[in-house]
């Protein structure tokens, strides 16, 4: 419970104090789901991701071949990394989404409530990597039916999906926290994320590449996994230096 | 009435580096010609300390990132933008020296080496943190996000250092400071280390005023 709640007196604005809850009403987990849930929502309603992104993906893979020319046996090789290409790319957009944005008034509302600021931040990653693995799964097959690629042991894409949506979540996440409210954001955070974004989609293409040779792919997957694991570190102590900005 | 003025402080760094300028020019010029490269060796007297001052500045924005996060001083914050804005510029000289001596050695103005790639990310990288700094209006807000990105950013330093040893690459690995000894000869030793220590002191000249630059521009957005 909080100690003491927010006031609001139109009438005498002079007088008011507003003082924070020195503790956040609901656990950190219900924080993080709440926030996801709104994140998905909004998502839900606007249909941004779902309607215009993944369309926009998969329009993206139909033109690689008018550029590179129809040669099948070369559309087969870089179908794949055409493929995680487009999922970095678009995945940038799919974290620049209004409906994951807690700008202004959210942001306030936010602070009010005491939130924990690394709970929000989990909560938007949650939802951002939630989005990205709809937007893989479905692209995938639009990139099988386009490229065919040849790969063996297609079970090992399930946790090279997972584990490449929930770096790019992070990156994306992070970086559209640090450019909240500048003035270039929209331009701003592909060009922090897509370099920062190399290790995953280097360890993504040579997945592809060593499950089309029939090799296992488990060091790559231990890549991502550290990778993962130290974009995680950064975004939970970044959390709050950030929610310390004033907006 | 009588008018003083203050007597204009010596500017000894300013000095130092003219100087040593001047005899790194001189060392340079004083080297033989490789016996495979001839000429197009003395690129290197740009191109090593270029690659140089991009790991000292970059890691210097880190360390006045840090500073800046724990003090909230904005001095830090000042050093921080000044070694970046530096660092990026010789990172692109880097590069372009790198491509002007790769088109007659190796034949291509570009290949996709793990060293020149990673080169070219930590570039963009950086340009990015000067991007997200020219975004944020306010001194505080722009000061503490472009220090959590310049922290992030940093962990490209040891990526480019190392990745002549974590893939195989076309670009040498370091010759000069090495286990078992520098595998260069005495002279271009002497001209690289007189070019690393005149380079440096232009890079210190250049943050200097970089940073007082920056500290005029934050008064002049506080008036």
């Amino acid at each position: 419970m909080s100690e003491t709640t927010p006031v609001s007196q139109a009438s005498n604005r002079s007088a008011v104090t507003i003082t924070y809850p020195s503790r956040p009403v609901a656990s950190f987990s219900d924080q993080v789901k709440a926030i996801a849930r709104k994140d998905l929502t909004a998502e839900f309603r606007t249909r941004e991701v779902l309607a215009v992104t993944i369309p926009f993906g998969a329009v993206a893979l139909l033109l690689v071949p008018l550029a590179v020319g129809t040669d099948t046996p070369l559309l087969q090789r870089i179908g794949t990394g055409m493929f995680w290409v487009v999922v970095a790319v678009f995945g940038v957009m799919v974290g620049m989404r209004r409906s994951g944005s807690d700008e202004g008034a959210p942001a306030d509302a936010l602070l009010l409530l005491g939130s924990d600021p690394a709970a929000v931040m989990t909560g938007h990653t949650l939802a951002t990597t939630g989005l990205l693995l709809v937007f893989e799964l479905l692209l995938l097959p639009v990139s099988i039916a386009l490229y065919q690629p040849r790969i063996r042991g297609w079970w090992w894409l399930v946790p090279l999906l997972v584990l490449v949506a929930i770096g790019l979540g992070q990156l994306a996440t992070l970086a559209g926290a640090v450019t909240a409210s500048a003035s270039v954001s929209t331009a701003l955070v592909p060009l922090l994320v897509i370099p920062l974004a190399v290790p995953l989609l280097l360890a993504a293409s040579q997945s592809m590449e060593r499950l089309r040779q029939g090799s296992s792919i488990i060091g790559w997957l231990a890549v991502l996994l550290s990778t993962n694991l130290l974009l995680a570190i950064t975004s939970v102590l970044a959390a709050r230096p950030l929610r310390e900005s004033p907006q | 009435m009588t008018t003083t003025t203050a007597p204009r402080p010596t500017n000894y760094l300013e000095l130092a580096a003219a100087g040593a300028l001047v005899a790194a020019l001189v060392a340079a010029l004083l080297v033989p010609p490789d016996r495979i490269q001839g000429d197009l060796a003395r690129l290197m007297f740009v191109h090593v300390p270029s690659a140089w001052l991009a790991y000292l500045s970059f890691t210097v924005t880190l360390v006045a990132s840090i500073a800046y996060l724990m003090r909230s001083n904005l001095r830090y914050d000042s050093l921080a933008v000044a070694s970046g804005e530096v660092g990026v510029f010789f990172t692109g000289l880097a590069l372009l020296t790198g491509m002007i001596w790769a088109k007659p050695i190796w034949g291509v103005w570009w290949t996709w080496d793990a060293r020149l790639v990673t080169t070219a990310l930590m570039f963009f990288v950086y340009l990015g943190y000067l991007g997200l700094r020219r975004g944020i209006s306010d001194p505080v807000v722009r000061a503490r996000r472009s220090a959590i990105f310049g922290i992030i950013a940093a962990a490209q330093i040891p990526i480019v250092h190392f990745s002549v040893v974590w893939w195989r690459t076309l670009h040498q690995p370091a010759s000069l400071l090495r286990p078992g000894g520098s595998a260069l000869d005495a002279p271009f030793r002497g001209g690289l280390l007189a070019s690393v220590i005149a380079f440096t002191l232009v890079y210190a000249v250049l943050v200097r005023y970089r940073r007082q630059l920056a500290e005029l521009e934050s008064q002049a957005q506080s008036v």
